[in-house]
């Protein structure tokens, strides 16, 4: 199992996030990736300062905001979850 | 058993009037709570002096322990003479409640007061007295959390008069359209504003009288805690939490970091929801032992409208406000105006490191000033409200 938290803190609310859970819900139903991949919320994850704060199996990715949230999903999170499909 | 008197009241101006006529006090005591309603001769100035001198001198001796005969009789002797009509008049309506429940009810030349027991209208009986000359109906009860008290300025009772109805509302067209609308859940300033509003549509946005609608929802007294913001010192956090955790009624975390510190603490899994019902404000969490757990700043603002809109005392505004949306917000408004009774709000008073990004527009000063308006609209709600900072 893939574990995307997503920070919905007041500052990453402000940049965003609520963009970024949609982009990410929509592209994982979309993938068929429901079975692998447990998208997460949560409160300030101290990491205010590098983007909307999304961590991925408890990894931080930088530099993510709601424009980029598409490639972020393709680049970090598609290719683990394809591993993870074809172990299973 | 403590009793909690929810009370709300709203007037809307005759036509033109900068000044309202009517006129509405409310004393809370530790052990009592006590309100006049005073509709002053006339209309503006004149009547909005006549009314604010019989409200004010009524609510500062009855509280002081003066009796209703000697209340009464200071206000005929003290009342200024209207040069064209040659009299001093202004009505009133007084409701005391003690804590235990027994309402003391004085009413003179108002529109009868409404009760209802278990929302069922319930006549209430009233006995005659007269005082200095002036025919004053007095009545005692007693009243049980549920129960709802309305009074209003004959202002309502001649709604739309001579233009939409030919002889106004009515006292008992009144009576039937509040028995028809209340519900047991609605707080007193939702039915407050209900039955205004429709006034307002009667007279089709052009009052001829001044009118108000004042309402007592008695309840249970239950407080709400809430926690905003991480305490300056550290060592303080589990002092902080233990306050909440161990207060009476509702608890309540505002703050994404405070909730984790909260969490810390107690040593519950903060779970925060991904739903979101409104994307303008950020979704809420769940923490065992916990009623209510929200984002802080954003929250607290969009909250703070919310509550305006409620307390708003502009008459565009006077349509019903849902609260019945799920998000962090508006669930923050309905437990603070419609299930709790009193507010304690514990401040902590940290610079929040998230705040620290320049794209954030808010400042700590900021966020302490938004508590501080969120404190005062609550009061004008009828409401105790304290604030602690740490």
């Amino acid at each position: 199992m893939i574990e995307i938290t997503v920070c919905v803190g007041s500052s990453c609310h402000m940049k965003g996030s609520y963009q970024v859970i949609k982009t990410f819900t929509e592209l994982i139903r979309a993938n068929q990736l429901d079975d692998v991949v447990h998208l997460k919320a949560s409160f300030c994850m101290g990491r205010c300062l590098s983007g909307i704060a999304v961590t991925v199996n408890g990894e931080p990715v930088e530099n993510v905001g709601f424009v980029n949230a598409e490639q972020i999903f393709y680049d970090h999170i598609f290719p683990l979850a394809q591993q993870e499909s074809a172990a299973n | 058993m403590e009793l909690f008197v929810d009370a709300a009241y709203e007037s809307i101006n005759h036509y033109g009037e900068e000044l309202c006529g009517d006129k509405v006090e409310f004393v809370r005591r530790d052990d009592s709570f006590l309100a006049v309603l005073a509709d002053g001769l006339g209309s503006g100035v004149k009547a909005n002096i006549l009314s604010t001198l019989t409200s004010k001198i009524i609510a500062t001796m009855l509280s002081e322990g003066a009796t209703l005969t000697e209340a009464v009789e200071t206000i005929a002797s003290t009342l200024p003479v209207c040069s064209e009509r040659g009299l001093a008049y202004s009505t009133f309506t007084i409701v005391r409640v003690s804590r235990g429940g027994d309402v003391y009810l004085a009413e003179f030349d108002n529109p009868n007061a409404i009760l209802y027991v278990e929302n069922q209208l319930t006549p209430i009986d009233r006995v005659e007295r007269e005082i200095g000359g002036k025919t004053i109906y007095t009545s005692e009860f007693s009243v049980r959390p549920g129960d709802l008290l309305m009074c209003f300025s004959d202002g309502v009772v001649h709604a739309g008069v001579g233009r939409l109805l030919d002889l106004g509302w009515q006292y008992d067209n009144i009576v039937s359209y509040v028995s028809e609308n209340i519900t047991p859940q609605m707080s007193a300033r939702e039915i407050t504003r209900r039955l205004l509003s429709a006034v307002n549509t009667l007279y089709m946005q052009k009052p001829g009288d001044d009118s108000t609608v004042c309402s007592f929802r008695f309840k249970t007294s239950r407080p709400a805690t809430i926690m905003v913001g991480p305490p300056v010192n550290h060592e303080m956090d589990s002092t902080v939490v233990n306050k909440l955790m161990y207060s009476r009624g509702l608890k309540v975390v505002c703050g994404g970091t405070t909730s984790q510190i909260v969490s810390k603490v107690t040593g519950k899994e903060l779970t925060v929801h991904l739903d979101y019902d409104n994307p303008a404000v950020p979704p809420t969490a769940t923490l065992a032992g916990v009623d209510l757990v929200t984002e802080g700043v954003l929250t607290l603002g969009k909250c703070l409208e919310i509550l305006k809109t409620m307390t708003s005392s502009d008459e565009k505004q006077l349509d019903r406000f849902s609260l019945n949306k799920k998000d962090g917000a508006t669930r923050l408004a309905k437990l603070l105006l419609e299930e709790c009774t009193e507010a304690h709000f514990l401040v902590g008073r940290a610079l929040n490191p998230a705040h620290q990004n320049p794209g954030m527009p808010v400042s700590l000063g900021l966020k302490l000033n938004l508590i501080k308006e969120l404190a005062a609209e609550l009061e004008k709600t009828g409401k105790k409200v304290t604030v602690e900072y740490f």
